[in-house]
């Protein structure tokens, strides 16, 4: 079969052959795994066409007509360009494909077109690999390409008779084994250079965890959500449950019941002394879209260049659209070590004017009585643990005038309530104080020996301004219910949170079984999606480079790429060489392969028109070369040949190809 | 080669310019103890070509001109009273002749056209109670008009299939074409030739055909080839088994005329085109049936090795 016909060969219809149904498949599946992002019109065309073309092979509906099929993609390409107003990116290119190659099976014919929509469907796996690579789609991705090369298998081998789905499934599984060394190598070692087009920004990863405002309620919100916010591996020494303070969004401005971030900041830094031992640990913080990190209080300066280290501690970054990881030292006991300037005190005693009236005036009588803001300080901690106070996570709503409705009439509250009550009272007694939000707390996995912080331990604590001690952690919340420190929110409240995590909570294996699936997880997250050039570098190192540069990597590559390559083809090549034919069939072959370089024999000519063939061209050849191809067809098609004519046969095979080889090196 | 074989083929180049693929293929179809039908347009040499190869073979042979008011009866022959024995007496028609030319066959009605075709794959004509077997040989060359339309019954393919090849003649080359308006009617050259054999010289060839071996990797072969002609998408109906064993016996006449003793595939490529064209119906039929999709599947199907 010559390389034109090989692809324009019109595959069997369906009902008497494999084919099309496995590429329609592996089409399906391609789409499927875009399915939940695909605009619904998307889906709804690659069915409705998908189910035409099946429609026609049953011969229910007609093929549609050339013109009908143009029409139909230049609407399509138009519907793609309106809903998302551009061709370009990951999205509209996935529905693009989607949609275009439907059309193609619409009218695939030949064995062209369905390779055509094979490939199609081997880039939308290529495309979803891009958008996501979560552990749990590995399975999918693996069946995929297993599903996509079957159909490959299938396609190629049309005329084969009794080339069925199992030995497509098989010949696909083994060329699909044969590849992984060579997957591995390359994900080992191709070079991960940043800002490769495959770092596409994922579009439109939800917003969660902690946001840049509070409303009283807003944090009882988190504790439902018993997500992972990150992941942290303490290198050393483990800080007590007490000081599991991760700061997170620092929130100054106050409207009298929400908290926001300071929109202005050109505030300076206090600088800060570091004081006692510090904890070194390493974060992976999962993608919550919003352009901060967290950190273990008191981080000592930005952990990278990717992170800014502002005025009021808090680490920002560009919003976090993907998993992060980062090292950084924290120290759990610091002193300032300079002043307040102006502009930070007069950010941090703000309120706003005529709200609160009463808790303004409770404050500024209790701060007249206390001869220290420190004493200031204990004397509202001291109201809020005598005052009645109570900690739920159901609280009454509560008027727009929060701190007096809060204060002096539900007295009910979570976190959130207590340091938004209590920083405002500090403000109205004249001592700077600002609203802290993070998470408190951490759950050990005993598989993956590292700390999940989840949503739920999401916390809103204080922070005040003492005179010779800088900024000072205030936590009301610890004053009114000090089992928050230690336990979870889980142990306090079981009933705030949700059913499935209760459920975890009263089945320790299943307990067990999520640890370890998370373990898993992360360890793909953090190894696998996460390799990156550092981590090939410090593998070449292991390696043994000295100093791992990319040349030295893309050279090892090469290197392990044409081993494995040049090991295949000597193993098929090996194996080539006692093929199943038979000696007088590998004569022949042979005879043919020494003949390619003036013609190769085409696979459906027959011996004897081969050997005109090349007698045309080469008319020095002709006489022997067709007493040779006269011999083999006699013994191949004759009656009774022995073993004697073909041991013949072959011996004088072998001269030829010695003469022919000569001819050939001496012209 | 068979002496008589080769000597048949040079008499018979000599009174049909140009044609020597054609000429082997009838009689490759003649040794095959199959019927050809010619398609071509008028004047190119049909009834030449049928009545050079009768009287090559040294057979005796008969023309029927089909009209649409042709009988079964016309063909076949008819009960006559005989007045002196006062009985029935069969009269036999042309076709009890070794060799027929049935003109423009699709002129006659479906009636006619059946009538011959029955006899020709029975080999024998009923009447009343009596069968009268016909002569050996037996072969009937059947013309047809593709091109005319008005008046005619186009063959069906189950009558198609009785055909062991189908063969068109085509214009003569510029070369040929100048000798023949040079010399004038080649007909006339007809009585001058000798007969290169006789019937039982046919006969005994059509046995040698028979004889020829074909191996179990051949039999692969024609079987890849019928199989893939019935799961062609394009093809309405694949080659029937009837058309495979026309095949294989159609390839053992071409390696007699090749002087082997065995069949190769090229023989039965050689043979394809001519046994499978005629078979074969474009499921998109738009045009008359041409031999694209035969020579598709000769390229589609390899060759064992």
């Amino acid at each position: 079969m010559t390389p034109r016909t090989l692809f324009t060969t019109t595959l069997p219809r369906a009902q008497n052959h494999p084919a099309l149904a496995w590429v329609t498949a592996a089409f399906g599946g391609g789409v499927l795994l875009h399915a939940d992002r695909l605009p619904f019109w998307c889906v709804l065309v690659v069915l409705t066409l998908i189910a035409w073309r099946l429609a026609g092979e049953l011969q229910w509906l007609p093929t549609p007509a050339r013109s009908l099929r143009a029409l139909l993609t230049v609407t399509l390409v138009f519907g793609v360009v309106g809903s998302f107003r551009t061709l370009n990116g990951l999205a509209a290119g996935t529905a693009l494909l989607a949609v275009m190659g439907a059309a193609k099976l619409l009218e695939a014919r030949t064995r062209r077109d369905y390779l055509i929509v094979i490939g199609t469907a081997l880039f939308l796996l290529l495309a979803a690999c891009l958008d996501r690579q979560a552990l749990l789609r590995v399975p999918l991705y693996g069946a995929q390409v297993w599903l996509s090369c079957t159909a490959l298998a299938l396609a190629a081998n049309a005329d084969a008779p009794a080339f069925g789905a199992r030995r497509a499934l098989s010949l696909a599984g083994r060329t699909l084994l044969l590849a992984l060394p060579l997957a591995v190598a390359l994900f080992l070692f191709f070079p991960r250079i940043a800002g490769g087009f495959w770092a596409l920004p994922p579009g439109g990863a939800a917003l969660t965890g902690l946001s840049d405002e509070m409303s009283p309620g807003s944090i009882a919100e988190l504790t439902e959500n018993d997500a992972p916010a990150f992941r942290t591996w303490f290198l050393g020494a483990t800080p007590p449950p007490e000081e599991r303070y991760w700061r997170g969004p620092v929130l100054n401005d106050f409207d009298g019941y929400t908290w926001r971030q300071s929109r202005a900041s050109f505030t300076l830094q206090t600088p800060l002394e570091y004081l006692g031992p510090g904890y070194r640990y390493r974060i992976a913080l999962e993608p919550h879209s919003h352009p901060w990190w967290f950190a273990l209080e008191m981080v000592r300066g930005a952990p990278d260049a990717r992170a800014q280290f502002q005025f009021d501690y808090q680490l920002s970054s560009a919003p976090v659209a993907e998993t992060v990881t980062y090292e950084a030292v924290s120290y759990p006991r610091t002193r300032a070590a300079g002043t307040l300037s102006v502009l930070g005190r007069r950010v941090a005693t703000r309120l706003p004017p005529g709200r609160n009236p009463r808790a303004r005036a409770f404050a500024e009588r209790l701060r007249a009585s206390s001869i220290s803001d420190a004493v200031f300080v204990q004397a509202v901690l001291g109201h809020f643990r005598t005052g009645g106070f109570e900690y739920t996570l159901t609280p009454p709503r509560t008027d727009f005038d929060f701190v007096d409705d809060f204060l002096f009439t539900t007295r009910r509250g979570f976190c959130g309530h207590y340091a938004s009550a209590f920083v405002a009272l500090m403000r109205a007694g004249g001592v700077p104080a600002r609203v802290v939000t993070g998470y408190l707390g951490a759950e050990w996995n005993p598989v993956g020996r590292y700390f999940i912080v989840r949503q739920s331990d999401a916390h809103a604590w204080a922070e005040v301004w003492l005179e010779g001690r800088g900024w000072t952690r205030i936590d009301p919340t610890a004053v009114v219910s000090p089992e928050r420190l230690s336990r979870g929110i889980l142990d306090l409240l079981p009933d705030a949170v949700s059913a499935p995590a209760r459920l975890v909570h009263a089945l320790p294996w299943l307990a067990t079984l999520r640890f370890r699936w998370d373990a898993a997880n992360t360890w793909w997250q953090q190894h696998v999606v996460g390799f990156d050039l550092r981590s090939q570098l410090a593998l070449l190192g292991v390696l043994g480079f000295a100093r791992a540069d990319l040349q030295q990597l893309v050279a090892v590559l090469a290197a392990v790429t044409l081993g494995w390559l040049a090991w295949i083809l000597w193993e098929t090549r090996r194996t080539a060489r006692v093929p199943r034919r038979d000696a007088l069939a590998r004569a022949w072959l042979g005879c043919c392969a020494a003949l390619a370089p003036i013609a190769a024999r085409r696979a459906h000519e027959g011996p004897l028109a081969y050997a005109g063939r090349i007698a045309r061209a080469r008319p020095g050849l002709g006489a022997e070369l067709h007493d040779l191809a006269a011999a083999y067809a006699r013994l191949r098609f004759g009656r009774d040949a022995d073993e004697a004519a073909i041991r013949d046969f072959v011996r004088r095979a072998a001269r030829f190809r010695r003469t022919r080889r000569f001819q050939t090196g001496r012209s | 080669m068979d002496a008589r074989i080769a000597r048949a083929l040079t008499t018979l180049e000599h009174i049909v310019l140009g044609k020597p693929g054609q000429l082997r293929l009838a009689l490759a179809c003649l040794l095959a103890r199959g019927h050809l039908l010619i398609e071509d347009v008028p004047g190119v040499g049909k009834t030449t070509l049928a009545h050079a190869l009768a009287q090559v073979l040294g057979l005796a042979w008969q023309r029927v001109q089909f009209t649409s008011d042709l009988l079964p009866a016309d063909i076949l022959g008819v009960p006559v009273f005989d007045r002196s024995t006062q009985q029935f007496h069969f009269r036999k028609g042309p076709v009890f002749t070794q060799l027929l030319l049935a003109d423009e066959v699709n002129r006659a009605s479906p009636r006619t056209q059946s009538a011959l075709l029955e006899a020709m794959e029975e080999r024998q004509v009923s009447s009343d109670v009596t069968t009268y077997r016909l002569p050996e040989p037996f072969f009937v060359v059947a013309t047809q008009n593709p091109h005319e339309q008005l008046g005619t019954y186009p063959l069906p393919e189950s009558q198609l299939d009785r055909f062991l090849m189908c063969i068109e003649l085509g214009y003569p080359e510029p070369i040929h074409e100048r000798e023949l308006l040079r010399s004038g009617e080649r007909r006339e050259y007809l009585p001058q030739i000798a007969p290169a054999m006789d019937a039982g010289a046919v006969l005994d060839l059509q046995r040698a055909v028979r004889g020829v071996y074909v191996s179990e990797p051949l039999l692969d072969y024609v079987q890849a080839l019928i199989a893939r002609s019935r799961s062609h998408p394009d093809i309405v109906l694949g080659l029937s088994p009837r058309a495979g064993q026309g095949l294989v016996r159609a390839a053992q006449a071409w390696a007699t005329l090749g002087g082997r003793e065995a069949v190769l595939p090229e023989d039965v490529q050689a043979v394809f085109l001519a046994v499978a064209t005629h078979r074969l119906t474009r499921r998109s039929d738009d045009t008359a049936p041409d031999d694209r999709l035969a020579r598709e599947l000769l390229e589609a199907v390899a060759v064992p090795v």
